[in-house]
């Protein structure tokens, strides 16, 4: 958990909400649980990943009834499962696979019987595979509007804050120079390069950007 | 035998044609025919763009030259702000054939090799700061992009109480992405004013050509 201790990597966020809604609480166990993680099924779904929220200090929990608000900060985590069949376990048990068909059938394995056989094995170890979990802390201080996701990542951090935003219907702004100059109210044509430093011209840039 | 062949292949051709991947006549229509360096120079110039990461890029360039002389830059809370580049400068942009250069060492960030690759055109794209502001030291890694928070040092908890650290330390990191907003907020009202053009960035550049 890098909120309580270790390394301190994370992207920041501006959060634009209004007036919170009351009472908060409330308001953010709703708002975690609609985007709430839920387990990979395998027997079910094709699905090798699964992504959503989960407790900061237990990422097996999705009960955000009881915590999540401390001190003026919402916390909780991002938790992500993914499902990797590794391709040299697909290829050992095929090799078995068509060693064992050939011994009963007295020929090779033709082209689409090797597929079949394959998306079979594939299958099958997806099924025994454990699912490799890794969950990312989010911090939010409701008071000052600031949140951040301790994640280094920016895959990870565009998908935690797309969810956020979608969850509790908030806006999120990075605090990026380009984002903090039009929250300034900076026009847009004065973030035009500075072609003596950058090298190149605002042209350049308008067709780069077209 | 031969008669077979050459029916596969004119079907494989067609698929080809058909999938878009090969013109009338056969020739690939979207095989890269640049040179690496083109390739290189197209990435390099995209990773500018995105985002308009020269913002960024400016904001660190211009820290670099006015952090050198060890003066405070902004009052943030009461407390005044100085900033100094420690041990790791990486450079980016489009001049000639180097795309991006990393300057490593103590002093590497204010050292005339430095300034020399700045004045050729590349820019500052990640570097690693310390933050004095009043008695607390920050130290912390941002790059141009997204100005995100790496691997940051904060300044020692002074709590003992398991929960009242995390509240201190999370106290910590705010006041740290405060005083990088501080820092943008100068750079910012700077870079829009009039004499931005015709003061600022001549003093920069004779900064950085002041070591070649």
């Amino acid at each position: 958990m890098p909120v309580l201790r270790g390394a301190v990597t994370f992207a920041r966020f501006r959060v634009e909400t209004g007036k919170l809604p009351q009472p908060t609480r409330r308001w953010l166990a709703r708002g975690l649980a609609r985007g709430a993680f839920r387990p990979i099924d395998v027997k079910r779904g094709e699905d090798d990943r699964s992504a959503g929220f989960v407790a900061l200090e237990d990422p097996g929990s999705t009960d955000f009834a009881a915590g999540g608000l401390e001190r003026g900060h919402a916390l909780f985590a991002w938790r992500v499962d993914t499902i990797r069949v590794k391709a040299a376990a697909v290829r050992a048990e095929l090799e078995r696979w068509a060693a064992a068909f050939e011994a009963e059938h007295r020929r090779p394995p033709a082209r689409g019987e090797k597929a079949t056989a394959r998306d079979q094995i594939r299958h099958g170890l997806r099924q025994r595979q454990e699912p490799t979990t890794r969950t990312f802390d989010v911090s939010w201080s409701l008071e000052t509007g600031e949140l951040l996701v301790w994640a280094a990542a920016s895959k990870v951090v565009e998908e935690a804050s797309a969810a956020i935003e979608a969850a509790f219907e908030v806006k999120l702004s990075p605090r990026s120079v380009s984002a903090q100059a039009v929250g300034a109210g900076i026009a847009e044509d004065a973030l035009a390069p500075t072609a003596e430093l950058v090298g190149l011209s605002r042209e350049e840039v308008r067709h780069g950007e077209g | 035998m031969a008669r077979a062949e050459r029916a596969k292949g004119k079907a494989s051709a067609e698929a080809a044609f058909l999938r878009g991947d090969a013109g009338v006549d056969g020739a690939a229509t979207d095989e890269d025919v640049r040179d690496v360096a083109e390739v290189e120079r197209d990435q390099a110039r995209d990773q500018l763009l995105r985002g308009r990461t020269w913002l960024g890029r400016e904001l660190l360039t211009w820290l670099l030259w006015r952090s050198e002389a060890g003066d405070p830059l902004a009052e943030v809370e009461g407390a005044p702000l100085v900033v100094l580049f420690t041990a790791r400068v990486v450079l980016r942009g489009l001049a000639g054939d180097v795309t991006e250069l990393t300057a490593r060492g103590a002093g590497a960030p204010y050292a005339p090799e430095v300034r020399r690759a700045l004045a050729s055109g590349l820019l500052v794209h990640q570097a690693r700061l310390r933050l004095d502001h009043g008695e607390r030291t920050f130290e912390v890694t941002l790059d141009a992009e997204r100005l995100d928070v790496r691997s940051a040092k904060l300044p020692e908890l002074l709590t003992e109480a398991d929960d009242d650290r995390a509240a201190e330390r999370l106290d910590l990191c705010e006041q740290l992405g405060r005083l990088v907003d501080r820092l943008v907020d100068v750079f910012l009202a700077e870079r829009a004013a009039r004499t931005w053009a015709r003061r600022t960035v001549p003093a920069l550049r004779a900064w950085m050509e002041e070591a070649g």
